[in-house]
């Protein structure tokens, strides 16, 4: 029971350490102002009504909940009650921390200087506008009925009633593949999927509308470097060429869709669309092109010479010869944006579906090839060149097609990036660029797609919303990562082998028949 | 009339001013199973990188069914059915057993990377073939029940044959095992021999194995070809080889030879 007890308490204070970063960056009321939002208050206040606070409390808890009913195979009252126990105890946290803000506002400290959201309204509202004592109590009981929630919550995941209506039709050998497959990830693959798609089904319809022009653009931002990131990690982390560079074909689609798509400097006015598709393709070409050198090349040559690449292309638009061809350092403006059914996209809002439209396809297009020949023979490369060879993949084919599709994807984002900003000048391509990609992919796990996206919210979305420390942002940035990277070094959600389940029945059990070759 | 697969004319592979093969003739029956012995250092594994497409023989050449490897890079040789394994095992190591088998079918598949994209019906019908043959072969070796275990974490023995079963995925017609039984215990050993010879009786495989552990050598070999100091000194029989004054000197120098032959002579009938 003791060490039971443990287990639960460990995630409780895990989810409190989250929740008072939380709160110390205002994060909490942001949450709230979205739920106030999303149930319909068109004009919410910075400080928005208890309950949506409240609202807030409960998905805390039920998240410190989830984290400690999982892996448990108890009966349903004992994972309730873990769940419970954690939420209870992320809540004493809160509680403390609420108890430190009262006394701040009671003694009516200034701490404002570092912490600049913690205002006397903030402080106020995070107490639920009430006693400080009933604001405290009140917090420690919506955490726990959160954990009991998401205790209760698992639990009935877990059941097996559940499980077999889950696992219904997708048994043993289907004559499709994707059946095959979908059986295949097995039922954690499963619950990610289903669990993430309604996640981001929700997010596709609802929060664009709702988060303002700033959240757009920043989310804009991390969702564009998803795609980055996704074709990085085509030639990265399932072919294991190590591309330092990588901006350099995103710099391709930026420009293709400045120079066809601006008054200056060629007055060209082609259209978004067909910029975007010649710079997909322009960007892929190059792709081809770097490839061809590189195929004799591994490891840490074949990064010297992308960086290289990399920093051609960059000084190249920089140069004061081709500032006649490129606009040179001050860098082209008003790119025209794109137009579907005769509506032109002007506001945040448009390039933001837009932009999960390209996240999208990505994905699609990433996972779909991670599971298929052509996938296993990138990752059978990345294990070992000679010996991927020698079982019969043709290597130089397949890592070309794999900085192809990269590149594509790099130049996709790249056009995208450029038209919604209205503008692109060299600097924007810089070697700091390509790092950052490569360490999102790193952070968030070498090869999977859920950590791409991580990965891109951490180190793009993460430095916006730490903006509130202000000086001490690049610090705080810096410390997650470092901590980040110590606690999981595979990166954050490293990507996983697909499980595959189709039975040998008995009577078919016999090795394969030998087939001549011709 | 004898139908070789391997023909091998007077090989030479040097590395700087050694000589690791020199002028090496090798024929190997269809269907049979050959075996390369010698010291260490004999230029055995360099023989089997030449056959295989590692290596680019300096002199001589090397007819793969009749037809010369010479130029072929180890892909295209593996596609004409030739596979091997490796002396010190060479796995991918983070995928799973049955991706490693399905990385070895590598050359039969017909599906390309926009078959993956739409699903098309090619794509369906060569992954479900591909999984189901994966399998069979997993099977085959006596890995199933690892099927989705990631390879680096088999255990030493289940690595070897997992290793075999890769080999498999293209449907060789010659395989080439470098020192299967390395260090594995007596059961394990005759598990593998059992399976080597399993594989070319039932699948007509021929199997070219390079072994230092005799008893196997002299159990399951057909023919026997012994290198020392990359020149051929000796290929016949098991029970030829094993009276090979060459062969004997080779392994235990002439002193140890002459020892040898006095054992023999004491030796009762």
């Amino acid at each position: 029971m003791n060490t039971s007890l443990r287990k639960s308490i460990r995630p409780g204070a895990t989810i409190g350490i989250v929740h008072i970063f939380f709160v110390l960056i205002g994060f909490n009321m942001l949450v709230a102002i979205l739920f106030a939002r999303v149930s319909g208050v068109k004009q919410p206040d910075a400080i928005p009504a208890p309950v949506y606070l409240m609202a807030y409390s409960i998905t805390m808890g039920i998240w410190a909940g989830v984290a400690a009913a999982q892996k448990r195979k108890q009966e349903f009252r004992q994972v309730a009650f873990a769940g419970c126990v954690a939420g209870g105890f992320a809540g004493i946290m809160a509680g403390l921390l609420e108890f430190g803000l009262a006394i701040i506002l009671v003694k009516n400290i200034n701490v404002r200087d570092v912490l600049t959201v913690l205002s006397a309204n903030f402080i106020k509202g995070t107490l639920f506008g009430m006693q400080p004592a009933m604001g405290v109590m009140v917090t420690v009981m919506l955490f726990a009925l959160g954990g009991t929630l998401g205790g209760a919550l698992v639990a009935f995941w877990n059941s097996t009633p559940f499980q077999a209506f889950l696992n219904r039709g997708i048994r043993f050998t289907k004559d499709s593949v994707q059946k095959a497959q979908g059986v295949t990830h097995g039922k954690n693959r499963l619950l990610w999927q289903i669990a993430s798609i309604s996640l981001l089904a929700l997010a596709v319809v609802f929060l664009p509308l709702n988060w303002g022009s700033y959240w757009n653009y920043v989310l804009g931002t991390v969702g564009l470097y998803v795609v980055l990131g996704l074709g990085l990690n085509i030639a990265v982390g399932l072919s294991g060429q190590l591309v330092l560079g990588f901006i350099a074909f995103f710099a391709i689609g930026a420009y293709s869709m400045a120079l066809l798509n601006a008054p200056l400097p060629y007055h060209l006015m082609w259209g978004f669309w067909p910029a975007l598709v010649l710079g997909v393709l322009l960007a892929a070409v190059a792709g081809l092109l770097l490839g061809l050198p590189l195929m004799r090349l591994r490891g840490d040559y074949l990064a010297i010479v992308t960086l290289g690449f990399g920093e051609i292309i960059r000084i190249l638009l920089k140069s004061d010869v081709l500032t006649a061809y490129t606009g040179g350092p001050r860098g082209i403006q008003n790119i025209g944006g794109p137009t579907i059914f005769g509506r032109p996209f002007v506001t945040d809002v448009d390039f933001m579906y837009l932009i999960i439209g390209a996240m999208l396809l990505a994905m699609f297009i990433y996972s779909r090839l991670q599971n298929s020949r052509t996938g296993r023979a990138w990752l059978a490369i990345r294990e070992d060149e000679t010996v991927a060879r020698a079982s019969g993949v043709n290597t130089v084919r397949y890592k070309l097609l794999a900085l192809v599709i990269g590149a594509a994807f790099a130049g996709l984002a790249g056009a995208i990036f450029a038209s919604r900003n209205q503008f692109t000048g060299p600097e924007e391509h810089s070697l700091m660029a390509s790092i950052n990609v490569l360490s999102l992919i790193i952070v968030g796990g070498l090869g999977s797609i859920p950590g791409t996206i991580m990965g891109a919210f951490a180190l793009k979305g993460l430095p916006e919303i730490l903006r509130e420390f202000e000086n001490y942002r690049l610090l705080a940035f810096g410390a997650l990562l470092v901590a980040m990277m110590l606690s999981k070094p595979d990166g954050f959600i490293p990507s996983r082998r697909p499980k595959f389940q189709i039975p040998i029945q008995p009577e078919t059990r016999e090795a394969p028949k030998e087939q001549d070759h011709d | 009339m004898i139908d070789y697969i391997i023909r091998a004319k007077e090989v030479t592979k040097t590395f700087g001013g050694l000589t690791a093969v020199n002028a090496v003739d090798l024929d190997v029956a269809e269907g049979s199973i050959y075996s390369i012995i010698g010291p260490n250092g004999a230029g055995k594994t360099t023989l089997f990188n030449c056959i295989s497409g590692f290596y680019t023989p300096e002199q001589g050449d090397i007819l793969f069914k009749g037809k010369s490897l010479k130029g072929s890079s180890t892909d295209v040789i593996a596609s004409r059915g030739l596979s091997r394994t490796y002396q010190n095992i060479r796995l991918f190591s983070n995928l799973t057993a049955l991706e490693n088998v399905m990385v070895g079918q590598q050359s039969r598949l017909r599906e390309n990377w926009l078959d993956a994209i739409v699903h098309s019906p090619t794509f369906r019908r060569e992954e479900r073939n591909s999984i189901v043959e994966g399998m069979k072969w997993l099977d085959f070796v006596g890995l199933l029940e690892f099927s989705n275990a990631i390879a680096g974490s088999l255990p030493y023995g289940a690595q070897r044959r997992l290793e075999i079963a890769r080999a498999l995925g293209n449907r060789p017609s010659l395989l080439l095992l470098d020192e299967p039984t390395a260090g594995m215990n007596p059961q394990e050993t005759l598990r593998m021999t059992a399976l080597i010879r399993k594989l070319r009786d039932a699948f007509n495989i021929t199997i070219i194995l390079i072994e230092h552990d005799m008893h196997v050598v002299m159990d399951i070999s057909d023919r026997i070809t012994v290198l020392d100091f990359g020149e051929k000194i000796a290929e016949g029989k098991p029970g030829e080889i094993q009276t090979n004054q060459k062969v004997i000197e080779a392994y235990l120098g002439s002193g140890g030879a002459a020892l040898a032959q006095k054992y023999q002579r004491k030796k009762p009938q």
